[in-house]
């Protein structure tokens, strides 16, 4: 039976760019450091089809500062979660869709377009979720600098005040 | 058939055989479905963003409006996994409390899908009677909690509620009388044949299929996969319970009661196991305001299925990122391989099979009154239904109501 000490020691014999970026902080728990889209590319195969974990539960999205991140809750059968964490420049955050091998993650992929701003590259086309219609284009609720209250839910606009705007504008400069 | 031939008829988002908004478009080749797309969302009111402007405790409250079936497997999932963050240990007492008042809630959740379940197929004497039996299940959690669906037992480092020795009387008598039910209703689903006749074949899911589209929870199990958290990674005191994974290999509508029904048989002795060996002592531990920097993956098996609570901590009393992904979310992928093939009159029974809440798949939204809150027990609570009425013209005063209940 693979525990989780064992898959990270498999993991890292074969993908050297792992070490000492996984960690276990307690049973049936991996955790891994922020990949870039080329390492996660390059690892995600290998972990999906040799170390078992065909099924994945969720992705969700986070906010990083300057990087939006994504985090994939990959299982195996023995129940053990690889939260395996991929992440992209929010100048240019595009992942590839893992729809296909994981039919799983459809709706969250949807989740991060709408909410994070998150380009998925591959993702079939299908409603927006879980915005509603006339959500107002380049909003995304879920980053750190969009605040609640200047939205009007009334008129569907998004009115921050002018300084915010323009330090808004610098930062995308 | 040509493409010609087809036609698309959008079900929803308000439909007569939908108790929830969602829309489910789908195209028919006469009365068979070969293609459904799934419209979910209307229910989002943005939960996650609320979650990073409140405390900790706060959120408590607001999780447990995720949901108004399982409020109480959402708010275990998020402190056992704030507790771990924070390295509390919460009391065993606490812990036994939790599981019990979890199974109690797996109880009335899973009466109320049985009751939709018959509904939607046209067996409305079955809805009737498991409504009822309902009813004793959602008493024992108001005495409990003081609410019928958002019991509020959960804090940070345990419990708000103990039980005493009438309400541990009160929950056996319960659960004595509604054992009896349920194993008739085992039997029915036994023997007969309408629910068998009408239930078999629908929604199949094969096994390979509910693996690979992530399903959870009763769907995943009816479709022969022993996978609940319970078992598989277990939280409170369920590694030490006794008790059985129920599956079933139908793979449809038909196993997928089964597996219900079954369930309600083994959270029935959990009950009884909690009430023998609930060990005396505190309900809480104190936990801190701060919450240490860090991130948690906690998960609970609701009645629906697997629960996950990712929260991240940034050291402060606010967290930095709550997601939770609750079990329809998850059952939600499966649902168009159920729906191939199918049809068009199955659509309403096997979107119910799969018990949806939308309000878990979207999450909800906290709501802020203002107002000062207090705690009514239940001759307060008559008493001011009482007054209430009274100053509309109405008297009830007169109306008898029993100091326990009689159950059936």
């Amino acid at each position: 039976m693979q525990n989780e000490e064992a898959i990270i020691q498999q993991l890292v014999e074969k993908f050297s760019l792992l070490k000492d970026k996984l960690h276990v902080p307690r049973a049936k728990r991996i955790v891994s450091d922020f990949l870039t889209r080329e390492e996660f590319e390059q690892v995600l195969p290998y972990v999906r089809e040799e170390m078992g974990f065909y099924r994945a539960s969720h992705v969700l999205g986070t906010d990083e500062g300057e990087d939006l991140g994504f985090i994939y809750l990959l299982t195996n059968d023995e129940g053990i979660i690889f939260a395996l964490k991929e992440k992209a420049p929010k100048s240019n955050p595009k992942i590839s869709s893992l729809s296909g091998e994981y039919p799983s993650l459809e709706f969250h992929e949807r989740e991060l377009v709408s909410l994070f701003g998150a380009e998925v590259e591959g993702l079939p086309k299908g409603p927006p979720y879980p915005l509603p219609d006339g959500w107002p284009e380049g909003n995304y609720p879920m980053r750190k600098e969009w605040n609640q209250e200047y939205f009007d839910p009334h008129t569907m606009t998004y009115n921050p005040p002018a300084e915010t705007q323009k330090k808004e504008a610098e930062k995308s400069d | 058939m040509t493409e010609y031939n087809r036609v698309v008829i959008p079900i929803g988002p308000q439909h007569p055989s939908l108790k929830e908004p969602a829309c489910f478009t789908v195209t028919l080749e006469g009365e068979k479905i070969v293609d459904a797309v799934i419209g979910i969302g209307y229910n989002h009111r943005g939960i996650e963003k609320a979650c990073e402007s409140r405390y900790y405790t706060q959120i408590i409250y607001l999780l447990e409006r995720v949901c108004g079936i399982c409020s109480h497997t959402h708010t275990t999932a998020f402190c056992q996994g704030v507790e771990e963050l924070a390295g509390v240990e919460i009391p065993r007492r606490a812990a036994f409390i939790r599981v019990l008042v979890a199974e109690i809630e797996r109880l009335h959740s899973h009466l109320l899908w049985l009751g939709v379940a018959a509904h939607e197929i046209g067996f409305d004497t079955m809805f009737m009677y498991t409504w009822r039996d309902r009813e004793a299940v959602l008493d024992i959690l108001a005495e409990l909690g003081g609410n019928r669906v958002n019991y509020s037992i959960n804090t940070i480092g345990g419990v708000r509620r103990d039980i005493d020795d009438s309400l541990k009387q009160d929950i056996l008598k319960m659960v004595d009388a509604l054992e009896e039910q349920v194993k008739y209703y085992r039997e029915l689903a036994r023997s007969e044949t309408t629910l068998a006749a009408r239930l078999a074949g629908v929604g199949k899911l094969s096994r390979e299929d509910a693996l690979k589209y992530g399903a959870v929870g009763p769907v995943i199990r009816a479709s022969g996969v022993d996978f609940d958290i319970r078992k598989v990674d277990p939280y409170a005191v369920y590694g030490e319970i006794p008790f059985k994974v129920v599956t079933d290999t139908h793979a449809d509508v038909f196993g997928r009661t089964v597996v219900r029904v079954l369930e309600m048989l083994e959270s029935i002795e959990i009950i009884r196991y909690c009430l023998e060996n609930m060990p005396d002592g505190e309900i809480t531990a104190k936990a801190p305001r701060r919450i240490p920097a860090g991130e948690v993956i906690s998960r609970t098996e609701a009645p629906r299925g697997e629960d996950i609570h990712y929260i991240r901590s940034n050291g402060t009393e606010i967290p930095d990122r709550v997601r939770v992904r609750a079990p329809s979310e998850a059952n939600w992928h499966a649902m168009k391989q159920m729906l191939l093939g199918q049809y068009l009159a199955d659509v309403p029974i096997t979107i119910a099979a799969i018990d949806p809440c939308f309000s878990c798949t979207d999450r909800a939204i906290a709501v802020n009154s203002g107002r000062e809150t207090e705690l009514m027990d239940w001759p307060r609570l008559r008493q001011y239904s009482v007054d209430w009425y009274k100053k509309r013209g109405i008297d009830v005063s007169s109306v008898k109501m029993p100091e326990r209940r009689s159950y059936f």
